[in-house]
């Protein structure tokens, strides 16, 4: 006799339970303590905060940890804790030109006022395992110049081609942008709204298009005037005072993309800009954004919309990581009463055609004369 | 479940979805854009359903959760938990005993009463979509009632298969004026929609829309003069409570092809089982 | 400087002085969660069973002209997020400090910008412009909570449509001002999506009917 499937509660306890011993792995080495993802792992942390759109290094190295290193689950196990959270304050803008620099590049210029910093970067190393580190050599101190750390706040680049007029300003009108967290989509979106999406969305997508409009697919003909990593302060205006201090310094990277110009008969000729920004030690990121944000201003600057990359319902609206994993995922699901459906419907139109043929086949043999001999 | 408030939603977010819900109800089938927020458990997985009970749920309702017409089910199973912490209500696999049912994919077969409430959880909101990608288009195509993509979409149906191919989450028109999807339940459950006496409200949290089907609303299923809409009809009965009229589903026995038929409906497969016996 | 967080703030300030000022005498819900809860599903209720009378149960507000259970409505569905218009008959300082403090709404003098209006039967003009949505978002309308002279599920008016399984009668007054609220109701079908949602109150009891309505008069023909 049959009996439905039941236990489900029991096997999901179980699932969970089992998962949090795959997760611990071999009891006779020490367990990861937070800190040293947060302190090692670095990277995937400022992923997991500038993806998740919170700030908080602590938490972001518990969901990688409890992600066991699955960085879209990681992100989601923040995000999901970031809705719980009251919004206390908004801060003012945050001022990345008086950032403590870390690192700051551009490209196109030989020499810049404050200096090219390479910083703590993976560019130009070798991609060549090193195997020293499966034998756990001991890892010499950075050298850093004084005057890097302590540098003065260093001027933007782009800023720099303002005198002439040559690059576009981006002008802050004062009105209060879109809040992607309160506000559902409404499309067409302004730039202001876009931005946000594009900082929460997944960096291999952003990547594939970015890259895309790099092959041809809406190309901009894009420059990296100026990337910079550091620490920026966070600053928050208290009324009663009237005055504005700061809560504390958050890391950031910044790309500035200087794109092809545009310019009409009214206007003259003007580079265009492209702009990414993310928490952390996010430069592939902030880079990728800044393609997407400056293709997906092509009807503003009157270009033909012509690749993906340029499509701003698309773009925008399978950037979230949490969005398109939970969707994908939901398809493992049950989905038996809808496949029951299907396969009614398919087995009856299998039927019908069997049928129609069967038809066919004997109407075609008593209606056609016997093909005569040769 | 400490730390968290009542249905774990905070109150603002709950009087926003309460707002859109009113005006959900006030124009019936129109998808009311809301501010959908991340939950503890993954899009596509019933975040909408899930937002929706927890801003109408109150601490003396009954909550039944279903999947596929199931209570067992490993995501009503988890979904129930959810409720069971964060808002403490009590719960049912009961229909007739349920105040607020959350359901994926099914119309429970037990008629639903006066002042019951069924929220479904929706994956993709918009009806026209897959005709359709680009949501200001859609837009506006309801905007103008502009539906005649969609008849001409089950009419190539017709014109390929000989039948409207479309087998769940088959469009309805509603009190004669949206197009609206409801939900990925099979076209079996639609006649269920039209006149019915509960409260119907969709959640689609991914989407960041809800829409709702006040009670005793005309639900029409969209087709043609020449291809009435049908439901599916099974030759058998279910093999467990000899139900001649419910969805069954179908049961693989053995690797010799052998299956059985079963209600989809747990508990009116259960509740029917113990009339008779 | 975010607009929300000065939002935030000035209703702190709001509240500090609302509390020296003594227009706390406008009740709250004392246990907001749960109370509010229980009022929205009666809300709920009266909006998809259109005409169907609800009594809520709400601390009595000082004035009576607005009453209890469109009180109730406010205390229930207005924050900080939202918008409310007060006519001249209704408004008051007390009541604009209670509705500040108790639910930090912000307080427009354009009825268009309003996601709700308090008014009563006497200060309905049919000529106000309240939002009625737009074709591609008729939600986003101002809802009107309207104080009448009364709620009865008799004549003169017949509700039918969705929520409704053949007819229900409502009758909220034999004023001018409740003639011209039910024609209103009744222009809404002209207009839909488009349109005025009502929520209409007396005392503790409270009805609703929104835009998908048929309105007719029972002693005349459909009047749209």
């Amino acid at each position: 006799m049959y009996v439905a499937v039941k236990g489900g509660e029991q096997a999901i306890a179980r699932a969970h339970r089992w998962l949090a011993d795959r997760r611990r792995g071999d009891r006779e080495r020490p367990e990861l303590e937070v800190a040293q993802i947060g302190d090692q792992l670095r990277l995937a942390v400022d992923r997991v905060m500038s993806e998740a759109s919170l700030y908080d290094p602590e938490l972001a190295a518990l969901a990688f940890k409890q992600a066991s290193g699955d960085l879209t689950e990681a992100v989601f196990l923040l995000r999901a804790y970031r809705t719980t959270l009251p919004r206390l304050a908004v801060s003012e803008p945050l001022d990345t030109a008086g950032m403590r620099i870390e690192r700051r590049i551009s490209a196109t210029y030989k020499d810049v006022p404050g200096g090219q910093i390479l910083g703590p970067t993976y560019d130009y190393t070798h991609r060549l395992l090193d195997f020293l580190q499966l034998a756990g050599a001991e890892v010499p101190p950075a050298e850093t110049r004084d005057d890097v750390t302590d540098a003065e706040p260093c001027p933007q680049i782009l800023e720099l081609l303002n005198d002439e007029g040559l690059v576009e300003q981006a002008i802050d009108d004062g009105s209060e942008p879109m809040d992607i967290t309160r506000d559902p989509p409404d499309y067409p979106m302004d730039r202001a709204a876009r931005l946000q999406m594009l900082a929460r969305g997944d960096e291999g997508y952003l990547l594939a298009l970015g890259y895309s409009t790099q092959r041809g697919y809406g190309r901009n003909h894009p420059f990296a005037g100026e990337i910079r990593l550091g620490q920026v302060e966070v600053e928050i205006h208290v009324d009663e005072w009237d005055e504005t201090i700061c809560v504390g310094e958050i890391a950031l990277s910044e790309c500035q993309m200087i794109n092809q110009f545009g310019g009409s008969r009214e206007a003259a000729p003007q580079f265009t800009r492209g702009y990414g920004l993310a928490f952390g030690h996010n430069e592939r990121k902030t880079m990728a954004m800044a393609l997407v944000d400056r293709a997906l201003r092509a009807e503003e600057l009157g270009e033909p919309i012509s690749g993906p990359a340029q499509q701003a319902e698309f773009v925008l609206a399978h950037a979230d990581s949490v969005d398109a994993s939970g969707f994908v995922s939901h398809l493992k699901l049950p989905h038996y009463v809808d496949f029951q459906s299907e396969l009614d419907l398919l087995r009856r139109l299998r039927r019908e055609h069997a049928a129609r043929q069967a038809e066919l086949d004997s109407a075609r043999d008593t209606a056609s004369p016997q093909p005569e001999e040769r | 479940m400490n730390g968290y408030n009542f249905a774990y939603l905070d109150e603002q977010t709950k009087r926003m979805i309460r707002r859109a819900l009113l005006k959900a109800v006030a124009i019936p089938g129109y998808q009311v854009p809301f501010g959908g927020r991340e939950m503890p458990m993954p899009y596509g997985w019933g975040t909408g359903g899930v937002q929706l009970t927890a801003s109408i749920l109150g601490a003396d309702d009954i909550l039944k959760v279903i999947d596929q017409g199931a209570d067992d089910t490993t995501n009503a199973v988890s979904i129930r938990h959810f409720f069971q912490r964060v808002a403490g209500v009590e719960t049912t696999t009961a229909t007739t005993a349920a105040d607020v049912i959350q359901t994926r994919h099914r119309i429970p077969e037990t008629p639903l009463r006066a002042g019951q409430i069924l929220v479904f959880q929706v994956p993709i909101p918009e009806p026209l979509r897959f005709i359709e990608p680009s949501e200001q288009e859609t837009r506006l195509m309801h905007a103008l009632e502009e539906y005649g993509v969609m008849h001409v979409k089950l009419y190539e149906d017709i014109a390929r298969y000989g039948h409207i191919a479309t087998t769940y989450a088959y469009p309805v028109k509603v009190d004669g004026r949206y197009v609206m999807d409801p939900s990925p339940i099979p076209k079996f459950d639609n006649p269920k929609l039209d006149g019915n006496p509960a409260l119907m409200l969709f959640g689609a949290g991914r989407e960041k829309r809800l829409y709702a089907i006040p009670p005793h609303t005309r639900v029409e299923s969209l087709d043609f003069e020449d291809h009435p809409f049908e439901i599916q009809r099974w030759e058998h009965a279910c093999a467990l409570c000899g139900s001649d009229h419910s969805y069954l589903d179908e049961v693989i026995t053995d690797d010799q092809g052998g299956r059985m038929f079963v209600c989809s409906d747990t508990d009116y497969c259960q509740s029917r089982r113990g009339e008779v016996a | 400087m975010g607009q929300r967080h000065r939002e935030q703030r000035e209703m702190e300030t709001r509240e500090r002085v609302a509390g020296e000022t003594g227009s706390a005498a406008w009740p709250g819900l004392s246990d907001p969660a749960h109370d509010s809860q229980r009022l929205f599903r009666q809300i709920l209720g009266a909006m998809s069973e259109p005409g169907t009378l609800e009594t809520l149960a709400v601390p009595v507000p000082p004035s009576d002209a607005l009453g209890a259970a469109l009180w109730g409505v406010v205390l229930t569905l207005c924050d900080l997020e939202t918008r409310v218009w007060i006519a001249a008959d209704l408004d008051s300082p007390a009541l604009r400090q209670a509705l500040t403090f108790h639910t930090g709404a912000r307080i427009t003098d354009d009825p268009e910008s309003a996601d709700f209006a308090l008014l009563t039967h006497e200060s309905f003009d049919p000529q106000t412009s309240f939002a009625l949505g737009s074709d591609t978002y008729p939600d986003r309308g101002t809802t009107l909570m309207v104080a009448v002279e009364r709620l009865a599920n008799v004549g003169p008016s017949m509700l039918s449509g969705p929520g409704i399984e053949t007819t229900r009668a409502l009758d909220i007054g034999d004023t001018a001002g409740c003639r011209a609220l039910m024609d209103r109701l009744a222009a809404n079908r002209a207009s839909f999506p488009q349109g005025l949602d009502m929520i209409f109150g007396c005392g503790a009891r409270l009805a609703a009917v929104p835009r998908s309505t048929r309105v007719t008069r029972a002693d005349a023909k459909e009047v749209n």
